[in-house]
């Protein structure tokens, strides 16, 4: 095989932030390469969120780089906006568009961003419905959806900007139990199918199945990070340790 | 005289003040509409310069009563230069102060759309321009269709401001002192003016209502 060496698709390097004195986001350093399933853990407050905000800069920051495909991210604006929609955000809260149908929350990013026209937007959004199996929904609206439909909708979103990364914050928090297989079905199957995933979740079965790699994040500080057997089965600092512990009765 | 003789007796001047009444309001709600777009779209711009300036329109407009306003453009514009018609110092007057209330109603309407999806709007690639465009203007249209219908009732009652400057033809409540200095009709003009504004304020209501029932937006 040819050495390659390939540029990250998601590179932070020495990456700070502060919310007024709180130091959220500490000397961050992460490089994702391509086909990786990064899988972002620790608890509450400790900045797993902001990091993922930050990635497509709806969040910004105090000092350090980010980039997309070796691609420095723009400050603001339209090239900010083209940036930004190769990497794709799926969100606890789904937030899907409530004035718009399940085909035209798809068809919008497509047609008003990439120009596509419209019957093939729509022909590539139903391809999608159905990959994520949401097809027969298409025409109704976002309310009239269960949770687990509308995360998959949304997901379908992401995927029709056909993004070379895709970041998932906390995607099966807000589902009932019996919705959030559904989702991490999809989400197992994208993983497969090779796409580059930063995942906030805390679903362990998800992470050793799919991740390459679980990062725990304390603090605002990346603490440790590992294979997600070797993590789960020995986790090297006490904060892991600890952490790990009081997730388990759940 | 009574309310039937005025009416027999003005009918056609009537007439054409309920137009003139009418008109006025549809122009004052349209420009009122349009301007409070604009205004909210500073409001919410990530200028802040550009949101300041929207939110002193908004309290210089909303604050300042209608009449007084009228005053001013009546009465100080020509020193400055500007004399404008009286209908035109009117209609100014009314839409400044219809378009401050347009865009309280529209910023509640925006709050209720919730950053996340215009979060997610940005994480698509969409501009401030085109989320403005596709997500915040419609929802806050749909969502505002109550409110907004009590803004054009209250815009409808507000054109009776034009009672204190001469127009041609007068509207509703100018017309009250037409037929009073021209017979003696006493509370009757009024009972007919009244009439013509509560029932025209009945039927927008319920209009209202049946755009809202089709427009609302499930959450
Ligand atoms: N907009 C904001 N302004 C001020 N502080 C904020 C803001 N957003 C987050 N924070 C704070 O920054 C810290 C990190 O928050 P973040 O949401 O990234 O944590 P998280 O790891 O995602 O937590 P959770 O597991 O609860 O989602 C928290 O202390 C939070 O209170
Ligand atoms: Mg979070």
């Amino acid at each position: 095989m040819a050495i390659e060496t390939a540029t990250p698709v998601i590179e932070l390097r020495h990456v700070d932030k502060h919310y007024g004195p709180l130091h959220v986001l500490r000397d961050i350093n992460l490089s994702v390469a391509k086909g990786e399933v990064l899988v972002v853990i620790g608890p509450s407050g400790s900045g797993k969120s902001t990091m993922c905000r930050t990635i497509n800069r709806l969040e910004t920051i105090d000092s350090g780089e980010i980039l997309i495909e070796g691609t420095p991210l723009p400050q603001e604006g339209k090239e900010l906006a083209a940036l930004r929609a190769k990497v794709g955000m799926v969100f606890q809260s789904f937030n899907l568009f409530a004035h718009k149908t399940i085909l035209q929350n798809v068809t919008m990013g497509p047609i008003e961003v990439l120009h596509t026209p419209r019957e093939q937007a729509e022909a590539e959004a139903m391809e999608l419905l159905r990959r994520v199996g949401v097809d027969s929904q298409a025409a109704k609206v976002p309310a009239q959806l269960s949770g687990g439909q509308q995360q998959r909708v949304a997901i379908a979103r992401s995927l029709a900007m056909h993004p070379t990364a895709m970041l998932f914050d906390e995607p099966t928090s807000a589902l009932d139990p019996e919705m959030i297989n559904e989702v991490l079905a999809v989400m197992v199957e994208l993983a497969q199918e090779g796409m580059t995933m930063v995942v906030v979740t805390h679903e362990m079965n998800f992470a050793r199945r799919v991740a390459n790699r679980v990062v725990f994040m304390a603090d605002g500080q990346i603490v440790e990070q590992n294979s997600p057997d070797e993590f789960f089965d020995h986790p090297q600092s006490q904060r892991a340790k600890d952490f790990l512990e009081s997730i388990k009765g759940h | 005289m009574g309310v039937t003789e005025v009416f027999t007796t003005f009918g056609d001047v009537y007439l054409r003040s309920v137009l003139s009444t009418w008109l006025m309001t549809a122009v004052c709600f349209a420009g009122g509409l349009a301007l409070g777009i604009l205004v909210t779209v500073l409001r919410v711009s990530p200028v802040k310069p550009l949101r300041v300036a929207g939110d002193v329109y908004v309290q210089l407009f909303r604050n300042i009563p209608t009449v007084s306003l009228l005053v001013i453009f009546v009465y100080a514009l020509p020193y400055l230069g500007a004399t404008l018609s009286y209908r035109t110092c009117l209609l100014a007057c009314v839409i400044l102060v219809v378009s401050s209330f347009a865009s309280e109603n529209f910023m509640s309407g925006i709050n209720a759309i919730g950053v996340g999806q215009i979060e997610a709007a940005r994480s698509i690639g969409l501009t401030f321009v085109q989320i403005v465009r596709l997500i915040v203007i419609p929802q806050s249209l749909r969502t505002t269709v109550l409110p907004m219908t009590n803004l054009l009732i209250a815009t409808l009652l507000t054109t009776a401001m034009g009672s204190q400057v001469p127009l041609t033809p007068p509207e509703l409540t100018g017309m009250v002192n037409y037929v009073n200095s021209r017979s003696v009709a006493g509370i009757s003009a009024f009972i007919v003016s009244a009439i013509c504004y509560a029932g025209t304020s009945v039927v927008l209501g319920w209009l209202g209502n049946k755009l809202d029932e089709k427009v609302r937006i499930v959450r």
